[in-house]
């Protein structure tokens, strides 16, 4: 009966679509996974440790220990939260679950900023470590920001044709960073630490050399800087083979690498140099000046342009990490129709979202601008990622501990310990303790940062309105 | 040799119809399964599970058509349409998971700085595939 049936004119035959939403390949593994994230975090101690130093002085390696208490906490909270939601997003996917659309939006349209920020911040940091091979760049305002903005279009437009990044170049970029940055820590250790211990407790406590209460919590607002892979590695779940075990694992793997070079490095830079130094000179290559103040000359002589290099190479990764994090993040809203659609469009020849990467890599370029006459837009850069991170990571925090609450039921592949109970509802403290710690800091640098005060809000205004007129125009409700 | 199971990647070329009808030959003897595939390659800078309407068109064109190829030959064949960072990678990731037994690629002649050249696709299922090949070239014209 079915063979004699023919299809008459006017009749339509459907098709339904092949592809389905969980076909797709998911290819990295641990090691790509924590390469990715490691490329992002191990990149920001070539400027994390400067920008730090501009407020925390002797005290920067105790400011960035705290903030590595707050960075494990947060990574716990992404590693639950990524394993029971591996799709793109981060914390903006965490809130839309747990709150509503807007909480959602306010927590994308956040990250959105300090993903921007990141962008700048890289590029801006890269024309300094590039000063070894030609000294203006380093020295010379115009000239180091003027190179930052073209590494920013350069990528912008190599992202719009979208050019191939392979997983092997990042993890041959993390092995070859990781391996740097322990050889520095050692020969640091045993030629400048050990031989004067006393150096570094005098840069250290030193009077005038130990930051004012206000400075020291500043300090770990803008110590969160050095810890931006996180939001990296969750946007990574979704292509991430078994992304409930591998995300965590390599989470974890990221926390324990971070957290002991940060520590070896920033005591290595206070033992080889004043907190003046490091805060004005160095303050932008704080690496760089690590290698320039060994004793032996021909280890100098050696470290100095490989540093330059390695660090250029892993900052330029980092600025391109920044604009295809911001471009599938707004792809990724724009899917939940959380911002407008034409910022998911897709170019038809290139296949990428030209107009996303073209509108905030403009807006990235905007935040270096001021670089070209003025000298503290290193500092205001830091306190704006504060802004927009720490935002983010509230909402994660926040989300992770609603949806225990209201969704217990939900699996959880990586649930995080130490819980307290609360009727009836676990909430881990690590959490509530998160939770606390950035609203506090992000209050102070909302009282105590004029920049980042009036660039955030705005920031976030212009995105609530294009948020809500877009919602209307959609007769969608704004929850 | 004898095959159960043949994956045939397709791009929408003229060696992919012809490399189809060889799988419905060679699928013939044993009633062996066919898959078609065909690849989506997104960009880093958009999410994996980005819908590019237009990429979707063409994949399902290319589908449609490629089953036509295999109705005429009266032989069966199921076809998917995959998402993926790299090409070459998700079609033996593919083979490992359907455990085919062949992989049936159609080749087209192309040049690259004036040398005939395999392109990256072809070289990586070669050195990577758990199962047996079979390149099939169309005579240049």
């Amino acid at each position: 009966m079915n063979n004699s049936w023919q299809p008459k004119p006017g009749d339509k035959i459907f098709h339904p679509r092949r592809i389905k939403r969980y076909r797709l390949r998911r290819i990295l593994g641990v090691p790509a996974l924590f390469s990715a994230g490691y490329g992002n975090v191990g990149s920001s101690i070539y400027y994390a440790l400067g920008i730090v130093a501009l407020v925390a002085m002797g005290a920067t390696p105790i400011v960035l220990a705290i903030a590595g208490l707050l960075f494990i906490f947060t990574a716990l909270t992404y590693a639950e939260g990524t394993a029971m939601l591996p799709e793109a997003g981060g914390s903006a996917s965490f809130a839309r679950h747990g709150f509503n659309d807007l909480a959602g939006f306010v927590a994308g349209w956040a990250l959105m900023l300090s993903y921007i920020v990141t962008i700048s911040i890289s590029a801006f940091t890269i024309p300094p470590y590039l000063g070894y091979f030609w000294e203006g760049l380093k020295i010379d305002p115009i000239a180091g920001t003027a190179t930052s903005i073209g590494i920013v279009i350069f990528l912008m437009i190599i992202n719009v044709i979208g050019v191939k990044e392979t997983s092997f170049l990042n993890i041959g970029a993390a092995i070859l960073d990781i391996t740097t940055q322990v050889s520095l820590v050692i020969i640091g250790v045993i030629l400048i630490l050990l031989p004067n211990p006393s150096v570094l407790v005098q840069n250290m406590f030193a009077p005038g050399n130990w930051p004012t209460l206000p400075n020291f919590i500043l300090g770990i607002a803008l110590a969160s800087i050095a810890y931006t892979g996180i939001e990296t590695m969750s946007q990574l779940a979704e292509e991430t083979k078994q992304p409930e075990k591998r995300v965590p694992r390599a989470l974890i793997m990221m926390i324990f690498t971070v957290l002991v070079i940060f520590a070896g490095i920033s005591l290595v830079s206070l033992s080889a140099m004043t907190p003046q130094e490091l805060a004005s000179e160095w303050s932008r290559d704080p690496v760089a000046g690590i290698a320039a103040s060994l004793p032996i000359a021909l280890i100098r002589d050696i470290l100095k342009p490989l540093i330059a290099i390695l660090a250029g190479t892993i900052l330029l990764i980092a600025t391109n990490a920044g604009i295809m994090g911001i471009s599938r993040l707004a792809f990724s809203l724009g899917n939940h129709k959380l911002v407008p659609p034409i910022l998911s469009r897709v170019h038809p020849r290139f296949k990428t979202p030209y107009i996303s990467i073209i509108l905030f890599s403009i807006v990235a370029i905007l935040i270096l601008s001021p670089g070209l006459f003025a000298a503290n837009v290193f500092k205001n850069m830091g306190t704006l990622y504060a802004f927009g991170s720490l935002l983010a990571f509230m909402f994660a925090h926040a989300s992770i501990l609603i949806l225990r609450a209201r969704k217990p039921e939900l699996p959880r592949p990586f649930k995080v310990g130490w819980n307290i109970t609360i009727r009836g509802r676990e909430l881990p403290i690590s959490a509530i303790l998160g939770l606390f710690a950035t609203i506090i800091i992000w209050i102070i640098i909302l009282v105590t940062q004029p920049y980042s005060r009036w660039v955030g809000i705005i920031w976030m205004v212009v995105g609530l309105i294009t948020y809500y007129l877009y919602r209307r125009k959609q007769h969608m409700p704004l929850t | 040799m004898e095959f159960y199971k043949i994956l045939v990647p397709v791009i929408g070329t003229d060696a992919d119809e012809e490399a189809m009808k060889l799988a419905c030959r060679l699928a013939k003897k044993n009633k062996a399964k066919i898959w078609a595939v065909y690849v989506i390659a997104v960009k880093r800078a958009l999410p994996l599970d980005a819908e590019i309407e237009s990429e979707i068109r063409t994949a399902e064109g290319i589908l449609d058509h490629i089953e036509a190829v295999a109705e005429e030959q009266d032989c069966e064949v199921d076809t998917d349409l995959l998402q993926a960072r790299e090409v070459a990678p998700s079609i033996v990731d593919e083979a490992v998971e359907r455990e085919v037994d062949l992989i049936l690629m159609g080749v087209t002649y192309e040049r690259r700085f004036g040398q005939f050249s395999l392109g990256n696709v072809v070289p990586y299922v070669l050195k990577n595939a758990p199962c047996r090949v079979i390149l099939y070239h169309q005579p240049t014209a």
